[in-house]
C-alpha cells in the first residue's frame, strides 16, 4: 500500500525529531569540548565555536591519566562480563533446557533481582568486598557489575536458547556428544549472534557505571575507572566544561563505536532472542 | 544390524501415563512403523529407543545388549528428525561426519564413509554448503546422510518427510524404502500418515493412547483389523461403519444395512444377541446393481479424475458415532458413507444412483468392545 504524501511528511518530521532530541546532547558535548571556557556563558549560545580547540584532546591526555582509566574501564568490564556469560549461559541454558521442581520459582528470583536498583546493593556489597579486603582493587567492581548483568543476560540468554529447537542437541547426544558436550559443541555456536549481543549489552553496562567505582574505588587512584577519572575533573569553585567535555567524549567513543560498527548485529541477535 | 526388543515398557508424566505396557519384538533388518493419532504415544516410544527419554518402567535390548540405561550416543543408533535437526553452524560435509568423528574415527575413513554416502544419496555436489543453503528435500538427504554414514545397528526416523511438499514426500518415500532395502539395517519409523505406514513397513504397529492397537504386516492389517479403531485409520478414505441388531434367520446372522437384510459372514455363534457395527471399505461398493443393491441420492460426489468419492447419506437406523480414522464425529462423517468408485463413467451430481457390495466383504465389530468378530 503506498504512503499519502501527508503521512509520509508527518513520518519523517517524527523521525528527524526524535533524531535531534538523541543526537543534540552528544553534538552540544561535542561543541563544549571544542569552545573555549568563556565562550560556553555567552547568550545567546555560539551553536559551532569560531576557533575549535581541537588541540584539548591532546591537552587533557597529556594532563589526566585517560588512558590508564580507559584501561582500567575497559578491563572491569571485560572481567565482568567474562564472568557473568560463563554463569548465564549455564543457567539460561538450565533455565530453558531442564525441568526442575522449583525451575520457574527460581527463574522468577532471577528476574526479581533484575529489578533492583543498583544502588540499593551499594551498601550490602561494601560491607563485603571490605571482609574479602576488595575495596580498591578492579575485582570489587567487576564482581559488583557481575551482579548487575547475570540477572539480565540470563534471562536474555533462555530467551535465545528458547528459540533453538530441542532436536539439535538431542541430534549431537546421538551422535555421541554428553549433554554439557552437545551444548558446547552444537548449541553455543549456533547462538553465537545472541552470544555476542548479550556480552556487548554486559560490556556497555559495566563501562556506564559510577556508582560502584565511586564507592569501592575512590582511595586507589591507580585503579580509577574513566567515569570515576572524569568526575575528579570538576572542581570545588571552578570547572573547565570544555576539558571535562573532551574527557567525556573519549570515554563514550568506545562505545559509541560499538553501537555504530554493530548495530544491526546488536539489534538482530537480540529479537532472535526475544521472539519464541 | 541388530534385533530390537522392547518389553514392557511404560512412560508417565506425574498422573498422565503415556505409554501403556510396551512390547515389541523387532527382527534383524526389519521395517517397523509405528502409526498412530497426535498424542498415541509413538514418538514417546521413539524418543525412549534412542535414549532421549527415560522409560517409567520396562527394558530395551538393541542386538544381545540391555540399552535401557545407557546414554543415546552408546546405543549406536542414528535417528532423523522431523526437522531434519542439521547443525547449521556446519557444512554438509561435517555435519554427516560428526557422529563419525565423535567417536574418534580418522580423518581419512571419515570422509570415505562420507563421500560413500553422499554418492549414495547423490548430495556429493553439496558437500561444502551449509545447511541454510539447501532446499528442504536436499536438508531431508543430509539428514539421511548424516544416519548412514554411521553404519549403526539401527535407524530411528521421526516423521522425516511431514516437512516435504505432497510430490516430494512420495519420491522421499521411495527412496527411503529402496535405501532400506540396500543397507538392509533396522529400521524404527514414526509416522501419522497411514499411507506412509502401509507403503513403506514389513510390519505396522498401530498404537491409540499409548497402547498397541494391532501389530501386522499391512496388506493383514488392511484385510482383518483387529477392532474399529484399527479399521478406521487404516484405508484412504477409512472405512465406513453402519449399525444394526443381529437377527437369527434360519440360523444365519443377519443385519439390516439400506432397508434390506444382509447375511454377516460370520457364525450366528459368534454374535449372541449383540448389536453389532458393520464395516464397509469404500473401495469395496461399487456402481450399478450387484449381490446387494440399494438406491441412493449422493450428497456430495469429488471427483478425481480416474475416480471418485460419492459421500451418500446413511439411513438413520444405520447410523454410528464412530468416525473414520479414528477421529472425532464433529464433521458428521459417522452419518455418512463414501463409495469410492474406480473408472468413472461421467455420472453427474443429483442424479440417483444404484450402488451395491458383496456381503462376503462385510466386517464385523463388537458395538460395545469394537473388537472384530470372525
Amino acid at each position: 500500500m503506498r504512503r499519502r504524501p501527508r503521512d509520509s511528511i508527518l513520518l519523517y518530521a517524527a523521525v528527524i525529531a526524535t533524531c535531534a532530541i538523541l543526537v543534540f546532547p552528544i553534538y552540544w558535548l561535542v561543541v563544549t569540548a571544542l569552545s573555549e571556557p568563556d565562550q560556553l556563558r555567552q547568550l545567546p549560545p555560539k551553536f559551532w565555536p569560531d576557533q575549535p580547540r581541537w588541540h584539548v584532546f591532546g591537552e587533557i591526555m597529556a594532563e589526566r591519566p585517560i588512558l590508564l582509566w580507559l584501561g582500567n574501564s575497559a578491563l572491569a568490564a571485560i572481567g565482568a562480563v567474562t564472568l557473568s556469560m560463563t554463569v548465564s549461559v549455564l543457567a539460561g541454558y538450565s533455565l530453558s533446557r531442564f525441568r526442575v521442581r522449583g525451575g520457574p520459582s527460581l527463574g522468577l528470583f532471577i528476574l526479581t533481582a533484575k529489578m533492583l536498583p543498583a544502588t540499593l546493593l551499594v551498601i550490602p556489597l561494601f560491607g563485603i568486598f571490605r571482609q574479602l579486603e576488595l575495596i580498591g582493587s578492579l575485582w570489587s567492581i567487576i564482581l559488583a557489575h557481575a551482579t548487575l548483568i547475570i540477572p539480565f543476560t540470563t534471562w536474555m540468554l533462555k530467551g535465545y536458547f528458547d528459540t533453538i529447537p530441542r532436536e539439535l542437541e538431542q541430534a549431537a547426544m546421538i551422535d555421541g556428544c554428553s549433554p554439557l558436550g552437545a551444548m558446547v559443541r552444537v548449541i553455543l555456536p549456533v547462538s553465537a549472534p545472541g552470544l555476542a549481543a548479550t556480552a556487548l549489552y554486559g560490556f556497555v553496562l559495566s563501562w556506564s557505571d559510577y556508582a560502584y567505582a565511586r564507592t569501592f574505588l575512590t582511595n586507589a587512584q591507580s585503579n580509577w575507572t574513566a567515569n570515576l577519572g572524569i568526575t575528579t575533573m570538576k572542581g570545588e569553585y571552578v570547572s573547565n566544561w570544555s576539558d571535562i567535555s573532551a574527557a567525556s567524549i573519549l570515554v563514550a567513543l568506545p562505545i559509541l563505536l560499538i553501537y555504530l560498527f554493530l548495530e544491526r548485529y546488536l539489534v538482530g541477535g537480540l529479537t532472535a532472542g526475544a521472539e519464541k | 544390524m541388530a534385533g530390537i526388543r522392547i518389553e514392557h515398557v511404560t512412560k508417565s508424566y506425574g498422573g498422565l501415563s503415556v505409554l501403556k505396557d510396551f512390547s515389541l519384538d523387532i527382527a534383524d533388518g526389519e521395517f517397523v512403523v509405528l502409526v498412530g493419532p497426535s498424542g498415541c504415544g509413538k514418538s514417546t516410544m521413539l524418543k525412549i529407543l534412542a535414549g532421549l527419554e527415560e522409560a517409567s518402567s520396562g527394558k530395551v535390548t538393541i542386538g544381545e545388549r540391555d540399552v535401557t540405561d545407557l546414554s543415546p550416543g552408546d546405543r549406536d543408533i542414528a535417528m532423523v528428525f522431523q526437522n531434519y535437526a542439521l547443525y547449521p553452524h556446519l557444512t554438509v560435509r561435517k555435519n554427516m561426519g560428526f557422529g563419525l568423528k565423535m567417536r574418534g574415527t580418522e580423518a581419512a575413513e571419515i570422509e570415505r564413509r562420507v563421500t560413500e554416502a553422499a554418492r549414495i544419496l547423490a548430495i556429493d555436489h553439496l558437500l561444502d554448503r551449509r545447511p541454510r543453503a539447501l532446499s528442504g528435500g536436499q536438508r531431508q538427504r543430509v539428514a539421511l546422510g548424516r544416519a548412514i554414514v554411521r553404519e549403526p545397528l539401527a535407524f530411528l526416523m521421526d516423521e522425516p518427510l511431514s516437512n516435504l511438499d505432497a510430490k516430494l514426500r512420495v519420491h522421499t518415500r521411495a527412496e527411503i524404502s529402496a535405501l532400506h532395502k540396500r543397507l538392509g539395517v533396522t529400521t524404527i519409523y514414526v509416522t501419522h500418515d497411514q499411507t506412509e505406514a502401509m507403503t513403506m513397513a514389513d510390519r505396522i504397529v498401530i498404537m491409540k493412547d499409548g497402547e498397541i492397537q494391532q501389530i501386522a504386516h499391512p496388506d493383514l492389517m488392511f484385510r482383518e483389523p483387529a477392532n474399529l479403531f484399527v479399521a478406521g485409520f487404516i484405508g484412504s478414505p477409512g472405512m465406513n461403519f453402519l449399525q444394526s441388531p443381529v437377527a437369527d434367520t434360519g440360523g444365519r446372522a443377519q443385519v439390516r444395512l439400506f432397508g434390506q437384510d444382509v447375511t454377516l459372514p460370520v457364525p450366528l455363534a459368534a454374535l449372541p444377541g449383540k448389536d453389532v457395527i458393520v464395516g464397509l471399505r469404500p473401495e469395496h461398493i461399487m456402481a450399478g446393481p450387484g449381490a446387494v443393491s440399494f438406491e441412493v441420492q449422493p450428497r456430495l460426489v469429488e471427483s478425481l479424475g480416474s475416480e471418485q468419492y460419492v459421500y451418500v447419506d446413511l439411513p438413520p437406523e444405520n447410523r454410528v458415532g464412530q468416525a473414520r480414522n479414528g477421529a472425532s464425529d464433529e464433521d458428521g462423517r459417522g452419518n455418512s458413507l463414501i463409495a469410492r468408485l474406480i473408472s468413472p463413467d461421467g455420472r453427474a451430481f443429483g442424479e440417483r444412483l444404484t450402488l451395491s457390495f458383496d456381503p462376503a466383504r462385510l466386517h464385523v465389530f463388537d458395538a460395545v468392545t469394537q473388537e472384530a468378530i470372525r
